[in-house]
């Protein structure tokens, strides 16, 4: 029971956790009219991802090992280039706050509604073929064991509370802080993303090197544990990586955290007289 | 608004991926099967310790792996080729879940591996994939054939049905005669269709198992043990039960059967199977020991090979035409031999028949088992 709780969990969290930032991001900067795009982009994975899962479940079609990797890997590199480009608005919109000119935020986000509708269909496409899969055949040998489909089910409904945390929590805090804080998470996040594309294009023998470890940590961090569950969930942290999805991380993480941290061109606060 | 088309396309790509990799079958592409069936998956036992496969080898072309958890950790599954390159693999297999993969093996050697807590190098079965392999079902042919062979099978198993009742209701009525004369017929719809049966191990044993042939402990049933209350003790009023199990045995062989994924080169397998059986068991007399029928089972084997031979015919003449003319004339020259055989509408009983007359139907049988094991090759192609 627990341990398809927390496969749910981790699943579910790697849909929810850009989601919610990006909710978040949105109702922050007075753009709540984007929302519907949102969960346009939402809905659409999730309807696909059921649709086709049962497709692959229920008929005679069939998708051979390598394009389902492909699919994960191309799915996960589309999205590293999406949230990336959210942490990069974030640090702008961040560096052009002057406290209370909330006005001004606007100018600043100029979040296009494609990409908005973009970004929250790969963040929940991602994996959402791989969970429907998984949701199937868990509905399936309910028959036998209800186990599995009552774990998987909450610990996706447990993901969706955290990420509602997220949010709640996001919505707190002071606009700055904010926008460091979610854009250093999306960094760790889309990193983790990047890896995950990489160890599928070697799963799907596009890369070499599938079975030359980095290190080994599952002694610390058991897979099977729910702080483990957790980690890999969040930011795709996974016991026992590969060298080159360790280099790909690494090659992401420092240049992205360099660029998001470095102090910004000094831009002079306008004062509150002048007329713009 | 640019959305619905990014969506749209969004869409149309996974449409496309699916549609580039379903596979036609006989029935057309992606063809609903109402539930999925139990047959020809290799099914593996995972449990924290154990990875049982059910098989250690298979033949070259797709299989499916049925990976059944039954242990408390996660575990995942990876068929491995050499250098641990991925086959296919299948994650997130939670305890008391089973989950499939379909994989596409050309030959060689292979490792089915779980991994228990989805760490380390896992348990590692050694699989030997053996046989030529092309992926056959792309061929409209093959499919054609496949989809004609089925319905052979159909038609077979629906008149096996009808007539196993005949004679179950007989032997449950202790109409000693009547059953008598249903038993070669049922028989004849049996041994049609029994390389199709002979998939699904356990059921065939229940179903045609000879006296001599049981395993130490092994209860008997099926027809043959009816045959022997029927010829020898002359009283099947304690075969109710048994004449109950067998009709129960039938059915479910009939729907898996129905369900069944049958691929060409197991057709042409099966054909040559058929011939094998009426060499070994027909020819002999030890098939039909008490009742002496065994002439229909002969009939019906070759029948049974006929047919698939002949849904098979279009891609034959295509790639062997010579293949075909012989096996034509062998066919034609086994059912004279056979034929010369005829009594009323059956046959003559295995006793009645000379020595030399059995020579002559071997014979015929053996000329004709040499061009019917040159096809799978030539399917296989």
């Amino acid at each position: 029971m627990f341990a398809s709780y927390l496969i749910g969990l981790r699943e579910g969290l790697e849909a929810t956790l850009v989601v919610s930032v990006l909710v978040a991001f949105l109702v922050k900067g007075d753009r709540r009219d984007r929302l519907p795009l949102v969960w346009a982009g939402v809905v659409v994975a999730v309807v696909l991802s059921v649709g086709f899962g049962a497709l692959l479940t229920f008929t005679a079609a069939r998708l051979g090992h390598q394009q389902h990797e492909l699919f994960d890997a191309v799915t996960s590199l589309l999205a590293t280039v999406f949230v990336t480009w959210m942490i990069f608005w974030m640090r702008r919109a961040a560096r052009s706050l002057s406290g209370e000119l909330r006005t001004k935020l606007n100018d600043a986000l100029q979040l296009g509604p494609v990409a908005v509708v973009v970004m929250a269909f790969l963040a929940v496409a991602r994996e959402g073929l791989e969970t429907a899969l998984l949701f199937f055949a868990s509905v399936q040998g309910a028959t036998t064991s209800a186990t599995p489909l009552i774990g998987i089910s909450l610990g996706l409904l447990t993901a969706i509370v955290i990420g509602w945390g997220i949010y709640k929590s996001a919505l707190k805090i002071n606009l700055t802080t904010f926008f460091t804080w979610t854009g250093l998470l999306l960094i760790l996040v889309a990193a983790g993303i990047f890896k995950y594309g990489v160890h599928d294009l070697q799963e799907a023998n596009i890369l070499p090197g599938l079975s030359t470890q980095a290190f080994d940590i599952s002694g610390i961090l058991p897979a099977d544990s729910w702080w483990g569950a957790l980690i890999s969930g969040m930011f795709n942290i996974t016991p026992q990586p590969t060298v080159l999805e360790t280099a790909a991380w690494v090659l992401y993480a420092v240049p992205t955290l360099i660029l998001f941290l470095r102090p910004g061109s000094k831009r002079r606060t306008p004062s509150l007289t002048t007329t713009a | 608004m640019r959305t619905p088309i990014v969506l749209a396309a969004a869409g149309l790509a996974l449409a496309a991926l699916s549609a580039c990799s379903s596979e036609p079958q006989a029935g057309g592409a992606g063809s609903a099967t109402s539930a999925p069936a139990e047959d020809g998956k290799i099914s593996v036992a995972a449990t924290d310790t154990e990875c049982k496969v059910a098989v250690s080898e298979v033949s070259a072309g797709t299989s499916t792996f049925a990976i059944t958890n039954t242990g408390s950790k996660i575990t995942e599954f990876y068929l491995y080729a050499a250098g641990d390159r991925v086959m296919g693999e299948v994650e997130n297999i939670v305890p008391g879940l089973t989950r499939e993969v379909i994989v596409e093996l050309p030959a060689g050697a292979y490792e089915a591996t779980c991994k228990p807590g989805m760490v380390g190098n896992g348990i590692r079965n050694p699989l030997k994939v053996s046989g030529e392999h092309k992926p056959l079902t792309d061929d409209a042919k093959l499919s054609e054939a496949i989809a004609g062979y089925k319905r052979y099978i159909k038609s077979q198993s629906d008149t096996l049905l009808v007539k196993t009742r005949e004679f179950a209701d007989a032997v449950k009525a202790g109409d000693i005669d009547k059953a008598k004369g249903l038993y070669p017929v049922a028989r004849t719809y049996w041994e049609r269709i029994e390389p199709v049966a002979e998939i699904f191990g356990d059921l065939d044993p229940a179903i045609d198992a000879r006296e001599a042939d049981l395993e130490e402990g092994q209860e008997w049933t099926g027809y043959h043990r009816i045959e022997k209350d029927l010829w020898v003790k002359k009283d099947v009023s304690k075969d109710g039960p048994i004449a109950d199990k067998l009709m129960a045995d039938v059915t479910t062989v009939v729907g898996k059967a129905n369900s069944a994924q049958l691929s060409p080169v197991q057709l042409a397998n099966g054909a040559k199977g058929l011939l094998d059986e009426v060499a070994t068991g027909k020819i002999t007399g030890e098939e039909d020991i008490w009742s002496h029928t065994d002439l229909w089972d002969f009939d019906a084997n070759l029948e049974g090979s006929k047919a698939a031979v002949q849904a098979l015919r279009p891609v034959l003449e295509e790639r062997s035409p010579d293949l075909v003319k012989t096996l034509d004339g062998k066919f034609a020259a086994a059912e004279a031999a056979l034929d010369a055989h005829r009594k009323g509408d059956g046959w003559k009983l295995h006793n009645e028949l000379s020595k030399e007359e059995l020579k002559k139907l071997s014979d015929a049988i053996n000329a004709l088992a040499e061009p019917i094991s040159r096809i799978a090759a030539v399917v296989a192609k």
